[in-house]
């Protein structure tokens, strides 16, 4: 099986990091973007299996990067889960309703992020 | 904590609770005592445990069991399970029982988050389920029952989409709505006591709790089960437990992880 890539989008480099050591140990290749522009250019090159997407972005946020993804030729093929500090119901609503598959509200731990790659279907698990 | 306290420690769990308290649970159960002694009104939990080896008192002592029971637990847990109730059981069930009525038990539900799975699960098929839900901890069933979980807990095995269909936001907690509180009875109840209460189930949920019972309770843990379950009823143990060593009254369903039924002598001693 080919392996499958994750997209980490956030604009602080200690979030990817973490996130980076969690994603890896579910079995997945981790590539960075700062910013919704940087993963934007990422994606038009080659899309990754799942993105794991900040709200709140310098340059481009992640509901903008989101609609923008989703309008690409095979943009509607990554798993994308929101990842992000914005806990509100109406604001998770607003994420979903603009095709995000699932949301992770901050702050996160391993066991939470492997429960959401279930959900989506991202990785084969017994939990 | 000393040794000679942790060792008095596993005899009032496994006397009281049926409860097996490994020894690499040392340092966890200093832990969990910390805030147990500080409610309670003492320096520390030493001083805590002289007291309760000195002069047992019945509060105090249940106390301390409950903050060492292992209430580990998260929604759909083991999605699997989920699946084949969902898909598989509940229809099943509803169409060949009077009235279309299930009766569901989840058998050790700790803070509820399986029993809320089902109850979930359910009105999403809209089937009809009575489903009772009971633990030996009574503040673990006061926090089932209220329905309340922080975002930790929340998110821990559930989508965001049945978040919001299922929870409504409460400041920094979600909590379960009226029509899921509803759809579920808590209860405590010590899944060892003889009790009067025989109703039956059509399929019971004890899931990685007799892997934390003394081995020695395991077969009356089952005996129990075997009594509260139809005939022809499932049981749902956790992944890494097995009946066979403890009791005959169960065999497994080949290819659901988990699923049991009843064992054709079990039927025929009750027939």
């Amino acid at each position: 099986m080919d392996l499958q890539t994750c997209l980490i989008v956030d604009d602080s480099r200690i979030i990817r990091k973490v996130a980076r050591r969690i994603v890896e140990g579910l079995g997945f290749e981790v590539d960075e973007a700062a910013d919704g522009a940087e993963a934007l250019t990422y994606c038009m090159a080659a899309m990754p299996h799942v993105v794991l997407l900040d709200w709140q972005m310098p340059v481009m946020d992640g509901l903008a990067f989101l609609r923008r993804l989703r309008d690409l030729p095979g943009g509607r093929a990554p798993k994308v889960l929101f990842c992000t500090i914005e806990t509100r119901a109406d604001r998770i609503a607003e994420a979903l309703s603009a095709g995000a598959d699932d949301y992770v509200m901050k702050p996160f731990d391993g066991e939470i992020l492997q429960s959401k790659f279930a959900e989506v279907g991202a990785v084969q698990s017994p939990s | 904590m000393t040794p000679e306290d942790f060792d008095r420690l596993q005899t009032l769990l496994a006397s009281r609770a049926g409860f097996r308290l490994t020894r690499d649970r040392m340092h966890l159960a200093e832990h969990r005592l910390g805030p147990v002694a500080r409610r309670e009104g003492y320096h520390n939990v030493e001083a805590m445990l002289a007291t309760l080896w000195n002069k047992p008192v019945a509060s105090l002592g249940w106390s301390v069991i409950e903050a060492l029971l292992n209430s580990e637990t998260w929604f759909r847990r083991d999605r699997a399970v989920f699946d084949v109730f969902a898909r598989e059981l509940m229809p099943a069930l509803t169409s060949a029982r009077p009235g279309g009525k299930v009766r569901l038990w989840s058998a050790g539900v700790s803070t509820g988050q399986e029993a809320y799975s089902l109850a979930m699960a359910a009105l999403e098929s809209r089937a009809d389920v009575e489903i009772v839900a009971t633990d030996l901890s009574q503040q673990a069933i006061d926090k089932a029952a209220s329905g309340l979980y922080t975002s930790f807990e929340i998110q821990r095995g559930l989508s965001a989409k049945a978040m919001l269909r299922w929870f409504e936001q409460i400041d920094e907690q979600w909590r379960a709505r009226p029509e899921l509180r509803k759809a579920v009875r808590f209860q405590r109840a010590n899944l060892l006591d003889d009790t009067a209460d025989d109703r039956q189930f059509d399929v019971i949920f004890c899931r990685n709790v007799l892997s934390d019972l003394e081995p020695g309770r395991r077969a009356q843990a089952l005996d129990r089960l075997e009594r509260r379950l139809v005939d022809d009823g499932c049981l749902f143990l956790g992944f890494d437990e097995r009946p066979d060593g403890d009791s005959v009254a169960f065999r497994p369903v080949a290819g659901r992880r988990g699923l049991y039924v009843k064992a054709p002598s079990a039927v025929r001693r009750a027939a």
